[in-house]
C-alpha cells in the first residue's frame, strides 16, 4: 500500500500544493492509513536530520555571496569586460549576453539571479541597438541555465547531500559541460547573426580598452578561482569555501567596487536567508521523503518496470532524458532532483553508469528545464524583466533549446565531458 | 463578515509583528554564521588549531534561520508549488481547492507541532550539545552545557509560526471566497523561491 504515496504525491503537486506540503502529506498519510503512526514521528525527525547538516551550510553561503556580488555592481564590470572581449563580432550583444552568464555563472549558482541581473541590464541594451525584444529576453533566459552549471551551483549542493556524493566532484563536473552549453549559444548565435538582419557589430576594443575592462573585472573573476582553488588544493570543504567568498565579495563590493553599503547589508541578508530557508526545508523535507522512498520498495517497483522497457543503458538514459526534460517543463530542478534523485540514481549506478555522471545528465537536463515551456521559471523571471510575453520568448527560445537538448545527449552519451575533469584532480577514480 | 474580519486583522498583526521578529534575528544570524565559519578557518590554518564549536555553532544558527525566516516566505506565497492547474481551472473552483490545498497544509503543521513538542521536551532534546557552552555568570567562570532541545526547538517554533499563518491564510481565503476580499489587510508577495 505504502508505493501509493508517490501517485499521491503527485495528485498533490499537479493540483497545487506547495512541494514541502507534499513530500510530507502524501507519506505521512499512507503511514497513517498503514497504521504506521509511529513511523510519522520518524518523517519529523528526517526533517529535522535532512537540514542540520553542516556540507548543506553551502546554500546560504553561495546565496549571500551572490546577492552581494550582484548587488555590489559586479554584473556591470562582467558585461564590460565580456563587451572588450566580444562585442565587436556580428550579434555583438547577444554574444556578450551568453559570455557575462558564462563569467556570472561562476560567481553564483542560480540561473534566476542571472536572468534578473543581467536581464535588466542587457535587454534595454540590445533593444536600443536594434535587436527584437523578444530576442533579447530569449538569449537571456536560454543563456541563464549555465548559472547552475558552472561552479557554484545550488542545484549541484542539493543533489550531491540528497545522493551522497562529493560537491566537490559535482562542481568539477559541471564545468566542461556548462562551457559547451555557451560555446553552442554562442555558436547559434553568430549562425542567427549571419542568417537574419542583426545589428552590425561595434568596432573591436583597442588593447588598452581591452585591459582596462579586465583589470576592473579582475576582483569579481578571482572569486572562482578562490573558492575552486580553496576546495582543489584542499585547504577548504566547500562550505569553508563558501564562507571565504561572502567575506571576498563583501570586501570587494564595499571596498572595491563601492557600490554597495553597509546599509544594503541588511536586505542583502534578508533576501540570501529567505532563499535558504525555503531551500533548506524542502531539503529537510525529501530526506524525510526519502527514508518513506526506501521503505515503500518503489524504487525496485519502478527499477523492474524501467528495465522491462529495454536492457540497453544508452536506450535507458534516452528514455530517462526524455522523463527529465518533461518533468523540467512543470517543476523546478531542485525540487526534481530532489524527489526523483533517489528514485532514479541508484537505478542507473546499477546499470553501470557513473554516479557523478548521472548526477550531471540529471542537473543539466532538468536545469535547461527552467527555460523550456509552459512554466519554465527564467522564462517568467524574463518575462518580468523585458515585459514581453511569455509565449512570444518561449517561442524565440527554440533554436537556443534545440542546441541545449543537443549539448545534453553529448554529455549523456560522452561521459568523459563530465568525467575528465574530476578524475583529473583525483575527486573520482 | 465582521465576525471573520476581526479574527483575520488579530492575526495579520499577530503573525506580521511575530514573523518581522523572526526576519530581524534571521539577519543578525546569518551574519554570525559566516562569521563563525571564517573563524574556524582562521584558527584551523592560520593558528593551527581547529576549534571544537564553530561547526555544531553554525548549524544552530542555520537551523533557527530557518525556522525564523522560512514562516514569513511561506506567508508571501514564496513556497514552490506548480499553480498551473489552479490558474486554468474556474475562479471559484480553484478558489475551493486553494482552500483544501490550506486544510492539507495546516493538517501537516498540526501534526508536525504535536511532534515537535514532544521531540524538544522528550528523550531525545535532554541530551547535550557536543561542543556548545554559554557562560552564565559575567566572570566566564561559569558555564553551562547547551542541551539539544535548545537546538530542536528550531524545528518546532517554524512549524508553528507556519501554522498560524496558515489558520490566518485560510481564514483570509473564506473572506476572498464570500466577495470581501478588499476588506483584508495587504500581505507582501513574493516570487517564488528556490535554489534555481
Amino acid at each position: 500500500m505504502l508505493v501509493w504515496f508517490l501517485p499521491l504525491f503527485l495528485l498533490f503537486l499537479m493540483v497545487g500544493l506547495p512541494v514541502f506540503f507534499g513530500l510530507l502529506a502524501a507519506p505521512g498519510i499512507l503511514l497513517w492509513l498503514n497504521g504506521q503512526e509511529k513511523d510519522i514521528t520518524l518523517l519529523y525527525r528526517n526533517v529535522y536530520n535532512g537540514m542540520d547538516s553542516f556540507p548543506l551550510m553551502a546554500i546560504p553561503f553561495f546565496m549571500l555571496a551572490g546577492e552581494m556580488m550582484n548587488r555590489g555592481g559586479i554584473t556591470r564590470r562582467l558585461v564590460e569586460f565580456s563587451q572588450a572581449c566580444v562585442g565587436h563580432f556580428k550579434g555583438g550583444l547577444a554574444q556578450v549576453n551568453i559570455l557575462s552568464s558564462m563569467l556570472f555563472a561562476g560567481l553564483s549558482g542560480s540561473a534566476v539571479a542571472d536572468t534578473s541581473a543581467l536581464g535588466s541590464m542587457l535587454i534595454p541594451a540590445m533593444e536600443k541597438e536594434g535587436y527584437t525584444r523578444k530576442f533579447a529576453a530569449a538569449v537571456t533566459a536560454a543563456s541563464s541555465v549555465i548559472g547552475p552549471i558552472i561552479p557554484p551551483s545550488g542545484i549541484m549542493i542539493i543533489y550531491a547531500y540528497v545522493m551522497g556524493e562529493s560537491v566537490a566532484a559535482l562542481f568539477l563536473a559541471g564545468i566542461v559541460p556548462g562551457i559547451l552549453v555557451g560555446i553552442g549559444l554562442m555558436s547559434v548565435t553568430r549562425y542567427l547573426a549571419g542568417s537574419s538582419d542583426f545589428p552590425t557589430s561595434r568596432p573591436r576594443a583597442s588593447w588598452g580598452e581591452k585591459g582596462q575592462a579586465s583589470l576592473k573585472a579582475f576582483f569579481p573573476l578571482l572569486t572562482p578561482v578562490i573558492i575552486l582553488g580553496g576546495i582543489l588544493i584542499g585547504v577548504m570543504t566547500p562550505t569553508e569555501a563558501s564562507a571565504v567568498a561572502v567575506f571576498y565579495a563583501f570586501l570587494v563590493s564595499i571596498f572595491i567596487l563601492r557600490e554597495m553599503t553597509l546599509k544594503d547589508l541588511p536586505d542583502v541578508l534578508t533576501k540570501a536567508a529567505l532563499t535558504s530557508s525555503v531551500v533548506l526545508l524542502l531539503v529537510g523535507a525529501a530526506m524525510a521523503f526519502k527514508t518513506v522512498v526506501s521503505l515503500s520498495h518503489a524504487p525496485e517497483t519502478l527499477a523492474a518496470f524501467i528495465l522491462s522497457l529495454s536492457e540497453n543503458p544508452l536506450i535507458l538514459l534516452l528514455l530517462i532524458n526524455l522523463l527529465l526534460f518533461i518533468v523540467g517543463m512543470f517543476l523546478d530542478a531542485g525540487p526534481a532532483i530532489i524527489i526523483l534523485g533517489p528514485i532514479l540514481g541508484p537505478i542507473f549506478v546499477d546499470l553501470g553508469v557513473h554516479p557523478v555522471h548521472f548526477a550531471i545528465i540529471m542537473s543539466v537536463n532538468l536545469t535547461v528545464g527552467l527555460a523550456t515551456p509552459p512554466m519554465g521559471l527564467v522564462l517568467f523571471v524574463a518575462s518580468s524583466v523585458s515585459g514581453e510575453k511569455v509565449e512570444s520568448i518561449a517561442r524565440a527560445i527554440l533554436p537556443f533549446l534545440a542546441v541545449e537538448i543537443f549539448v545534453i545527449f553529448l554529455i549523456t552519451y560522452v561521459p568523459a565531458i563530465s568525467l575528465f575533469v574530476p578524475t583529473y584532480f583525483g575527486f573520482i577514480n | 463578515m465582521p465576525i471573520l474580519l476581526t479574527p483575520a486583522h488579530v492575526l495579520a498583526t499577530v503573525n506580521g509583528a511575530a514573523l518581522a521578529l523572526g526576519r530581524h534575528i534571521s539577519v543578525v544570524l546569518m551574519a554570525l554564521m559566516v562569521v563563525v565559519i571564517l573563524v574556524q578557518v582562521f584558527f584551523r590554518y592560520v593558528m593551527g588549531n581547529a576549534l571544537p564549536w564553530p561547526d555544531e555553532a553554525a548549524r544552530f544558527m542555520m537551523l533557527w534561520l530557518t525556522g525564523l525566516i522560512a514562516p514569513t516566505a511561506y506567508r508571501r506565497g514564496g513556497f514552490v508549488a506548480i499553480d498551473m492547474v489552479l490558474l486554468m481551472l474556474p475562479r471559484a473552483l480553484g478558489a475551493i481547492i486553494s482552500m483544501l490545498l490550506l486544510v492539507i497544509a495546516l493538517v501537516v503543521l498540526v501534526v508536525a507541532v504535536q511532534i515537535g513538542w514532544s521531540e524538544v521536551t522528550g528523550f531525545g532534546g535532554r541530551f547535550k550539545t557536543a561542543a556548545l557552552w554559554i557562560p552564565t555568570d559575567l566572570a566566564f567562570t561559569e558555564w553551562f552545557r547547551v542541551p539539544r532541545s535548545w537546538m530542536m526547538a528550531s524545528l518546532f517554533v517554524g512549524v508553528t509560526m507556519m501554522a498560524s499563518v496558515t489558520v490566518e491564510l485560510i481564514i483570509r481565503q473564506i473572506i476572498t471566497l464570500l466577495g470581501h476580499g478588499d476588506a483584508l489587510p495587504v500581505i507582501p508577495e513574493s516570487a517564488t523561491i528556490g535554489s534555481e
